[in-house]
């Protein structure tokens, strides 16, 4: 991609952010996401007005604001429906959505899905923060069991999306996650994300210190790290722990197993291919966890080629103009019969 | 009198639940977020439902769901959410379903979303906007009650100030009235063979094949919405009309500041009435007609572009010029806190009105 701007001038992270006071409490996750993707832009972008961010409602959806660059704040859960508008109506811009898991996969759970089937040109990051910040603190539909918040002071009674999961059912070409916490892997994550054609979906485990303070650190927190962090790359065999003594493979049972790797033998270990066809086995590596609180893998679980919506329609009208003729609007507004009126 | 301090929000949850309310859907917005609350701790004490829902979308749907088996329901939100809901809304009224709806709103712009339905059809909501919170609690009460006498849906329209400001509330039983629930599916024609049908396409399964008849629904849903429109008693506060020279209309929480500025001017000699429509619709155009009859001329302060002034036109007939003095007042949050909420100001413009 290029690195040079209209002008000829390298574009660097500082172009990228805007002149606003960013208003996330003191402590937040998404300073780290901020500071991350502001800092992979000159890689994704050669000039600031080609780029949009659009965004719905919630603490994540300030994130347009503090990109220089063009942006929507919209109204709850429709970001991906704006989304998809606008980029199929401009195909040239890159187009990125900011959500979280309220504004996701709560009231927008639905626009989000047909976005990802569509196979819309976006990228579109998930903060999950398994809770509502916003509104100070109820349950969310990542929330563990029995979450206690305000709006369930008995515990939560539903089981929560696997926000990875759900967009291997909803057919995304691309699914990752990542951390907030590990600017490394969120940098080589959201290029991947970024070098897709068609929707990328990245969910971002982000820490909510106010209202959900340490969901993620048996994941993303030093002491736990290393046992609980499955690290995927692709065509290499699915290992983790301290020592790499773990591994994944096949159960044989149509599922998969954690696996000591010595015991276990690492020719049969999963070797990822995140190319895969078939979504089976990248379903059963979401579910290798219920939740951040046991080995869960992240990285990137799948990244395939579909055609993409945007230039489907292209291809379509042109094939229209070919069929048809270009069309004339004075021709139509004359089509058949006409009276004069006297 | 018994009286406990409490927020209006929780006021309001308790006076639901007070009414018979026992099953409550919403979804976390402010200032609505802490009525959801109150009622998620409540509802479970008293064999009742509570549930946070994955928007206002489902909210609402789960609410009708709940009102068809005809449990006491209510939901609510902030104008944004009652926005989503209109569909559903207008569906429940043509259903012909009992549900008491909340609107906690930021400022008043959404006089007309309530008062006229945002949704489509021939179909019209009584709305109820209380001045506090211990008026609100009456209200409450009196919107159950109203919803299950008419099957039609009551808006309580409310704002910031209503949900957030702690005041002295006393409790009474409210008196409740039996409304025949032979509509509801609550099994109880279970092996009838009669069977029950809660529609907004119509109110029973036909034999023949050729499916509901809509001419006959929609007729009988406008007699009965024209039979309530008749039989719902429209309610006003009224007061300083007495020689009143220029009589000034507000509505909910302005109603007070607005009450307050009269009763100053009054003290000063300055002949100031004042009228507050309590129901939105019906709207008590005789009553406003009536305080403003020897009036010069009429002031309306609404926190929005002037929505209700339309409605007090409409009392006046002319009678006398209707002056606007209000405006979009808002805090940097936009939740509903007015700057010009203040007496002073509110003194200000009701003095301007003298001068024409």
């Amino acid at each position: 991609m290029a690195e040079q701007n209209g002008g000829g001038s390298v574009l660097t992270k500082k172009e990228f952010v805007s002149d606003q006071e960013v208003r996330w409490c003191p402590g937040c996750g998404d300073y780290a996401i901020l500071s991350a993707v502001q800092g992979m832009m000159p890689d994704v972008v050669d000039k600031r007005e080609n780029m949009v961010f659009i965004s719905g409602i919630g603490c994540s959806s300030r994130f347009p604001y503090y990109m220089n660059t063009y942006g929507m704040h919209s109204i709850h859960g429709r970001a991906p429906a704006i989304a998809t508008g606008l980029a199929t109506a401009r195909p040239d811009l890159t187009v990125w959505v900011i959500t979280g898991d309220g504004d996701g996969l709560s009231i927008g759970g639905n626009h989000l899905i047909h976005a990802m089937r569509r196979n819309v040109n976006l990228v579109i990051l998930l903060f999950n923060n398994q809770i509502y910040g916003l509104t100070k603190g109820q349950y969310s539909p990542t929330s563990e069991i029995g979450k206690v918040t305000k709006s369930t002071p008995f515990g939560s009674l539903d089981r929560p999306f696997n926000p990875v999961a759900l967009a291997l059912g909803a057919e995304a070409t691309f699914v990752a996650r990542s951390l907030d916490v590990d600017r490394q892997h969120l940098t080589s994550v959201l290029k991947a994300a970024a070098a897709h054609r068609g929707t990328s979906f990245v969910e971002i485990y982000q820490n909510c210190n106010i209202f959900n303070d340490g969901a993620f650190d048996l994941v993303a927190g030093k002491e736990h790290k290393t046992e609980n962090q499955i690290r995927l790359e692709h065509e290499k065999p699915i290992r983790f722990g301290a020592n790499n003594e773990k591994g994944i493979r096949l159960s044989g049972r149509a599922s998969v197993e954690i696996v000591d790797v010595e015991q276990a033998g690492e020719e049969n270990l999963i070797v990822h291919d995140v190319h895969r066809e078939d979504p089976a086995l990248a379903f059963m590596l979401a579910h290798i966890a219920t939740g951040p609180t046991m080995p869960t893998p992240i990285g990137i679980f799948r990244d395939v080629d579909r055609p993409v919506y945007g230039e489907e329609m292209e291809r379509q009208l042109s094939v229209a103009r070919e069929k048809l003729g270009v069309g004339s609007v004075e021709k139509l507004l004359t089509s058949g019969d006409t009276w004069e009126v006297a | 009198m018994t009286a406990r301090l409490l927020e209006g929000s929780e006021a309001i949850a308790e006076a639901m639940i007070g009414a018979g309310c026992r099953f409550f859907a919403g979804y976390p917005m402010t200032p609505f977020t802490e009525v959801l609350e109150h009622m998620a701790r409540l509802l479970p004490g008293v064999d009742g439902v509570c549930m946070n829902a994955e928007s206002e979308l489902e909210a609402i749907g789960m609410a009708w769901g709940a009102a068809a088996t005809g449990t006491p329901a209510a939901t609510g939100s902030t104008g944004q959410g009652l926005s989503l809901m209109q569909e559903s809304l207008a569906e429940i009224t043509l259903a012909r379903l009992p549900l008491v709806v909340l609107n906690m709103a930021r400022a008043q712009g959404d006089y007309f979303q309530a008062t006229r339905g945002g949704g489509h059809g021939d179909y019209r909501h009584i709305v109820l906007a209380p001045i506090d919170v211990p008026e609100a609690v009456e209200l409450v009460s009196l919107a159950f009650d109203l919803t299950f006498r008419w099957r039609n849906p009551v808006l309580v329209f409310g704002d910031y100030y209503l949900a957030h400001t702690a005041q002295s509330v006393d409790f009474r039983p409210p008196a409740r009235a039996d409304h025949d629930l032979g509509w509801a599916l609550d099994g109880r024609s279970g092996g009838s063979g009669q069977a029950k049908l809660v529609s907004p396409l119509g109110g029973f399964k036909r034999k023949d094949q050729s499916g509901y008849n809509l001419a006959t629904h929609y007729a009988s849903c406008a007699a009965a919405t024209a039979e309530m429109v008749a039989g719902v008693t429209p309610l006003a506060d009224v007061g300083f009309i007495d020689h009143a020279e220029v009589v000034v209309v507000a509505f909910g929480t302005p109603g007070r500041y607005v009450r307050a500025a009269v009763r100053a001017l009054r003290a000063d000699g300055v002949p100031v009435g004042y009228v507050r429509p309590v129901t939105l619709f019906p709207f008590p155009s005789e009553a406003v007609a009536r305080a403003c009859e020897g009036a010069r001329r009429v002031a309306v302060y609404e926190n929005n572009q002037g929505q209700m002034i339309d409605d007090v036109r409409l009392a006046v007939l002319g009678r006398s010029p209707v002056d606007f003095i209000g405006g979009l007042s808002l805090d940097s949050s936009g939740f509903g806190i007015a700057p010009d909420l203040d007496v002073q100001v509110l003194r200000a413009r009701i003095e301007e009105v003298f001068t024409k």
